[in-house]
């Protein structure tokens, strides 16, 4: 009865290539003589003591099927589909839990490890209501894939003439995840990731045997800020999308490798489209910056780019409704204004979304017509080395190697809502590398233990000049691989050029000390995607000198955060809004310019840590909207001052002129010159007094922050259920 | 393969890793015959039945024959210009699906061209789109050969090299039940 | 459920019959490291008995303790230090009593590793929920103070610093009587600071169990312990190396532990001149079911089956000729039939010899009234309930099987549907993260070793009266 399963099926992958992970390890490994030797499948394979049997079957390329294992989830062992034989082990193991033994002999294609497998695989199917035909997980389902290729040809099955199978009643956990609990295996992996990754402790499980339910048992919303990636880690469809469910197929969709804009990190997705339409976005593993996971506002916030939509040029009538005109006439309208405006009255004010081509073609045009105004939104103190030194306005240490800090300083920073997947590598540093962390700024909920410090700004005063007595700062100069975080909103005020001295002070007096001269301990956690291009580019940061001013015009990319205003601008001022959303800036503008938003065009953007990374065109842009380099490219001609670039490849070249790391992709380079910044900082260690505070408070704030998330239905609802749930007693 | 992909990530380190003239090395590609690592070596009649004499005299022919000239495609393949000239290729490792945990279909590198306009078919609700090249999408063993590949026919590629490359650190169940490490498992 | 579902090495079973075309026939052997001299066992003289108040006829408190030995030396028993402690247990041979069998001395001896600053734990599992099995309650209940110094005893032999008892939650009176026993221990100072005098601290906590008979499987007892669903963990690590709160752990069974001081004071060779070798000591027999007399008895290991029912229990109702099958060692062991019961004797190997196991030595008789189908698919409906859900096949696989048995017992089945019982039920075994699996997989297999032609009947019955059944549909 039970049958061999093809033999082709199960000749996955012994014979194929190993993966790129286990060749580098291949080579390492040599070099230490304490590792243990075992067999798999009579290839020999060598490895740390400790390692599993699983990883090691990796190591030669040898995939073992599994459920619950996820690597980078804890080991559950409850699944039971790793079973693999063991010479002269009775019973078979499970590998994913057990540890490497000399001389092992294991074996991954035989008869007994074969049967295993059937037998889990039946016995996973017995309650599982193969409603593959209406279930969203259908065609990258792992329990389909391997029902297949480890499973029986037919069900035995009877009793579904009798008692049929087992129902679950859905729970609700959100606007996000939709539950089908007749579906699940119980794998435990969203309860482990919400322990371990997220945080957050309420998923678990409720009764025995087969009244076993994976669910909150209070019925409640999974509050995290990275609550879809569970979605992606079921490995069934009892998990899916809500906002993506019944939409596509995943035969049907596109993927297009991409890089998400809506947080600094840029976290690297896969957008699947179908039509000209953007489906959904799926996290895309990259180890130097978000693993496999993604925040819910990368990911759900992508049905904003369907909506607030700017289609069609539109100039203000006389009435000052703003009405769709064409793009030539816009252009011209667009181009007079700028060549008519005296130079020292032009403004151009780059908003968070904007990408490094259409931030350099801006900028090279505006000083053609010869004016150097051309600034971001976010502020950043010019004081001192100001945006001279990159190192004073990336991070540092870079994501990847937080991982390694073993003592971690954020001041003025709500990571996890500033950017949840560096929170998540500091909540891994702190369960995995016993890393202790110390906040100065409001108290907020981080997902781990930290000692708080206080809110204070002198505080970092203290520690800057050693004159703190407190624990933390002890910690912190013995620690061997400190971090120091400071979030890029507590420069904006007046102490901002201070409070930066004194991190950078505190932050290099460690550095110095350090044995491991490689470690940088500086980091400056940047709020947007386009901030630190912008810098690199040359842009100047913060607005309100140049308002002052009393700009006549005043060109917009896509600068939507409210920090320019009719109120402050004179009267007759013209706006010239370009970008995708018709949000803050549109409003007030007199002629508006369609853009493409980042799922749309191949632009280039830097991340906090100054990676440069590139989004693809996933579709094209709606109505008449086209790529924002392009039309600035074509404003420069109509108004005389011709950009000297007419392919993408010219503008990059431009890039590279500016800064060769703008276009050195999937890059980042080491940056120096700490001591020249320590030592402008110095003459600006002035008091200071004020409270830190962060904007980002609570959940119900990260998810709508930026043109894309504002507009997106999805993100109103999840601030809704957060409203909501935070008032029911749960 | 290794090689290929100490190659690939040599290229991707070199800051513009496209093909630019910096990289078009016609000299590259004729230090070997594409032809003769992929296929098996045609063998015509008149070698076969040649006597040694006559053999040998052929391949001091062969050996004093060299084609240092790049092989270009493009002017045959009756691809219009359009798509050869001004559309760019990326040459990649298809990522792993975030929704599944096999990695069987993505050990090998894919080349695929821009994505153009697409939309709806009024009748039938299909996707359309007036792009020929929008569905071509070929499976290389190594960057190499889809770089050789896109140099023949002309086509401008870039190269993007995924960062998957990950630290081992062995997993252990025992750790859920560390007596003093935050490892330990709460919940279940 | 004190272990009896621990596993036994499936190597050194040797099937006798053949059913079905399924059976694989193995014939591994039961090795004997020495010869065998000994050839009567049983019966036990009253001045050998280890539990001279099972029945609760005198004081089961401190004072009437003292008066039967207990505490008696116990501070020179452990001023002899770890390895003469050790030492005496593995020359006993006591094999642990909660089902496994696992030599004890041997266990206590791996906790003589370094613990990396760790503390180390005795884990008393009182959690006996076996159907069948009730000897560690009358433990419990009338001789405490043995259990109590036993702790002591192996907690010095493993270098424990404190001792917890998880006692099943339904035990009320056995968990006050225990708490009470504890509390003139600690009065007496026997136990707590310098116990017994002997400047060695050793602490006994009592835990409550909440009732779940999974609770009982030691890895499952130390995360309940920890305050956690009790869902065992895999095996390794071991509790010996990562246990109760991480820490080295041994987890021993009541009746273990509380020997453990008489063999200490008696010599572990008065012990092993009882029983086979490998097989050797006193154990307490609980015989329940169609017997005259159910009782608690303790008596020397390798008696025979049919001596102890007949000597100690009464006889089975109606004679012996009226027996139809006995299940000798708790719920989880395959039933034997009669024509076995008549020569089997009672220890380790022997039942292994016999396709079972002794478990925890709970004897259920049955007779020829028994509806033998329903008496198994009943175990298999407690077994159904009593699954922690973590694993797939025990969770998947044990409400299956309980589904297919009530039918069996109807006769609403396929004849074919035994042989995919049969081999469900090897898809449970050995592929489970504990033994709960087996220990569910074994009944239904002694059930379709013994008694298959009484399946097919039902099957045929059913089909004369109902017509074929709808499980014949996927044949």
């Amino acid at each position: 009865m039970l049958r061999q399963p093809l033999s082709r099926a199960l000749g996955l992958s012994p014979s194929r290539v190993a993966p790129l992970t286990a060749r580098k390890f291949a080579e390492q490994v040599q070099a230490q003589p304490d590792n243990v030797e075992l067999f798999i499948d009579d290839q020999p394979v060598s490895v740390p003591p400790g390692t599993t049997v699983l990883q090691a079957a990796a190591q030669i390329g040898v995939e073992i099927p599994r459920f619950c294992y996820h690597e980078r989830l804890a080991v559950a062992g409850n699944c039971r589909m790793c079973l693999v034989e063991v010479e002269k082990s009775p019973k078979p193991i499970a590998a994913c839990a057990m540890p490497v033994m000399k001389g092992m002999r294991v074996k991954t294609n035989s008869d007994l490890t074969r049967r295993a497998r059937e037998g889990v695989m039946e016995f996973l199917l017995v309650n599982h209501p193969l409603d593959c035909p209406i279930c969203d997980q259908g065609g990258e389902c792992d329990l389909q894939d391997q029902s297949m290729a480890f499973g029986s040809d037919k069900s035995r099955f009877t009793d579904i003439h009798f008692s049929g199978k087992r129902a679950v009643e859905d729970k609700d956990v959100g606007p996000l995840i939709k539950t089908i609990m007749t579906r699940c295996i119980h794998c435990t992996r969203c309860i482990r990731f919400a322990s371990e990754v997220a945080g957050v402790d309420d998923f678990g499980t409720t009764g025995r045997g087969t009244e076993m339910q994976v669910g909150t048992y209070v019925e409640k919303m999974f509050l995290s800020e990275l609550s879809g990636n569970i979605i992606d880690l079921c490995p069934v469809g009892a998990l899916t999308s809500k906002p993506y469910s019944f939409a596509a197929r995943p035969w049907e969709t596109r993927r297009i490798d991409s890089v998400d804009v809506l947080d600094p990190l840029g976290s690297n997705i896969v957008v699947a489209t179908r039509t000209n339409e953007v489906l959904r976005i799926l996290p895309r593993t990259n180890e130097e910056i978000n693993e496999e996971w993604l925040s819910d506002k990368s990911r759900f916030a992508c049905d904003g780019l369907k909506r607030q939509r700017l289609v069609t040029p539109m100039i203000a009538d006389s009435r000052g409704n703003l009405t769709p005109v064409d793009w030539e006439e816009a252009v011209v309208a667009a181009a007079s204004a700028l060549r008519d405006c005296p130079p020292d009255k032009l403004l151009a004010v780059a908003g968070e979304l904007a990408d490094a081509e259409s931030l350099v073609a801006l900028k090279d045009l505006l000083n053609r017509l010869g004016s150097e105004k051309v600034c971001t939104e976010q502020y950043f103190p010019l004081e001192g080395a100001g945006t001279d030194l990159r190192s004073s306005y990336v991070l540092n240490t870079k994501i990847a190697n937080v991982e390694d800090a073993d003592f971690v300083l954020l001041i003025g920073t709500n990571v996890r809502f500033e950017a949840p997947l560096l929170n998540a590598r500091i909540r891994k540093a702190f369960i995995h590398k016993e890393t202790d962390i110390a906040s100065i700024g409001p108290k907020v909920d981080l997902t781990y233990e930290y000692i708080h410090v206080g809110d204070s700004a002198s505080i970092v005063k203290d520690f800057a000049t050693g004159s703190s007595s407190h624990e933390a700062l002890k910690r912190l100069e013995s620690a061997k691989r400190p971090v120091v975080i400071i979030g890029a909103d507590q420069l904006k005020s007046a102490e901002g050029p201070a409070l930066l001295a004194y991190t950078q002070e505190l932050a290099l007096r460690l550095q110095d000390k350090l044995a491991d001269k490689e470690w940088k301990v500086l980091n400056v956690l940047q709020r947007t995607a386009s901030q630190v291009a912008a810098l690199d580019i040359g842009y100047k940061p913060g607005v309100g000198k140049h308002l002052q001013d009393g700009p006549k015009v005043v060109f917009l990319l896509g600068a939507d955060a409210g920090v320019v205003t009719r109120e402050s601008l004179p009267k007759d001022c013209v706006v010239i809004y370009q970008g995708h959303h018709g949000d803050v800036g549109a409003a007030i503008a007199d002629i508006v310019l369609p853009g493409a938003a980042y799922t749309e065009k191949r632009g280039t953007y830097v991340n906090a840590e100054g990676r440069a990374q590139q989004t693809l065109p996933a579709v094209t842009p709606p109505g008449r909207a086209r790529e924002d380099w392009k039309i600035i490219r074509a404003l420069s001609e109509v108004c005389g001052a011709r950009l000297p670039y007419d392919s993408l490849d010219e503008v990059r070249d431009r890039l590279g002129e500016l800064s060769p790391a703008l276009v050195c992709y999937g890059e980042v380079q080491n940056n120096n010159y700490f001591a020249q910044a320590r030592q402008l900082a110095q003459s600006l260690q002035k008091p200071v007094s004020g409270k830190l505070d962060v904007q980002l408070k609570q959940l119900e704030d990260f998810f709508m922050t930026d043109a894309i998330s504002r507009a997106s239905p999805t993100m109103a609802k999840c601030v809704q259920a957060v409203i909501k749930q935070k008032q029911s007693p749960y | 393969m290794l090689q290929a992909i100490g190659a690939a990530a040599r290229l991707s380190r070199t800051g513009l890793s496209r093909s630019l003239p910096a990289f078009s090395t016609s000299s590259r590609l004729s230090a070997e015959d594409p032809a003769s690592r992929k296929e098996a070596p045609i063998i015509d009649n008149e070698s076969v039945f040649a006597t040694p004499e006559e053999k040998k005299e052929k391949m001091t022919q062969v050996v004093a024959i060299t084609v240092p000239t790049k092989v270009d495609l493009s002017p045959i393949t009756g691809v219009p210009e359009e798509h050869v000239k001004y559309r760019r290729v990326r040459i990649y490792q298809p990522p792993k699906n975030a929704m599944q945990s096999g990695t069987n279909n993505i050990q090998h590198w894919e080349m695929e061209f821009d994505t153009r306009q697409r939309w709806e078919n009024p009748l039938m609700g299909w996707t359309s789109t007036g792009d020929p090249l929008s569905n071509l999408k070929i499976q290389f063993k190594n960057p190499e050969e889809a770089i050789e590949h896109c140099e023949k026919n002309g086509w401008v590629w870039f190269l993007d090299v995924p960062k998957i490359e990950k630290d081992f650190k062995p997993k252990s169940y025992g750790v859920n039940f560390a007596w003093n490490r935050r490892t330990r498992v709460s919940t279940k | 459920m004190a272990g009896a579902l621990a596993r036994v090495v499936q190597a050194t079973k040797t099937h006798i019959g053949v059913v079905g075309p399924l059976v694989n026939i193995n014939n591994g052997s039961v090795r004997f490291q020495q010869t065998q001299t000994k050839t009567k066992f049983g019966p036990l003289s009253d001045s050998d008995r280890v539990f001279t108040n099972l029945y609760g006829r005198h004081d089961w408190r401190l004072k009437g303790a003292l008066s039967r030995g207990d505490w008696y030396m116990t501070k020179e028993i452990m001023l002899k230090g770890t390895d003469w402690i050790v030492n005496e247990l593995k020359t006993s041979g006591l094999r642990g009593r909660g089902g496994a069998g696992f030599p004890t001395g041997m266990k206590w001896s791996f906790m003589n590793k370094p613990s990396g600053g760790r503390p180390k734990y005795l884990v008393v599992n009182a959690d006996e929920g076996e159907p069948g099995t009730c000897k560690d309650r009358e433990i419990m209940r009338h001789d405490p103070h043995k259990l109590v110094e036993g702790c002591l005893v192996a907690g010095r032999a493993i270098g424990a610093q404190a001792a917890y008892i998880y006692i099943r939650g339904e035990f009320y009176n056995e968990a006050s009587n225990l708490q009470v026993a504890i509390a003139e221990a600690y009065q007496a100072g026997l136990i707590g600071k310098n116990a017994c005098g002997s400047g060695y601290d050793f602490d006994v906590f009592v835990h409550r169990g909440a009732g779940a008979y999974i609770c009982g499987e030691e890895t499952a007892l130390i995360e309940s312990i920890e305050g956690k669903q009790g869902k065992p963990r895999l095996k390794p690590p071991f509790p010996a190396d990562v246990g109760l709160f991480g820490c080295p752990t041994t987890v021993n069974n009541v009746e273990t532990i509380a020997v453990a001081p008489t063999i200490c004071r008696r010599g572990g060779a008065w012990f092993a001149s009882f029983g086979r070798t490998r097989n050797s000591g006193t154990k307490l027999f609980n015989i329940s079911g169609h017997v005259n007399t159910p009782c608690t008895v303790e008596e020397e290991m390798s008696i025979p089956l049919k001596e102890l029912i007949e000597r100690h229990a009464g006889g089975v109702t109606g004679g012996w000729d009226n027996l139809l099958a006995i299940i000798p060692g708790g719920s989880s062991t395959p039933l034997i039939p009669k024509d076995v019961c008549e020569t089997v004797l009672m220890d380790f190997d022997g039942l292994v010899a016999a396709q079972t196991s002794l478990g925890t030595a709970a004897i259920i008789v049955m007779d020829k009234s028994t509806d033998i189908v329903k008496a198994i698919a009943r175990l298999i409906m407690f077994y159904k309930h009593e699954s922690c859900g973590q694993c797939t096949p025990c969770r998947e696989g044990v409400s299956w099987m309980n589904k297919i048995m009530y039918r069996f017992v109807d006769g609403n089945a396929s004849p074919k549907e035994i042989d995919m019982l049969w081999e469900l039920s090897k898809q449970i075994e050995g592929h489970t993260i504990c033994a709960l699996g087996d220990g569910a997989a074994w009944p239904v297999q002694g059930l379709i070793r013994h008694f298959r032609p009484e399946l097919e009947r039902r099957m045929a019955e059913h089909a004369a009266a109902h017509g074929p059944s709808k499980a014949e549909r996927l044949y």
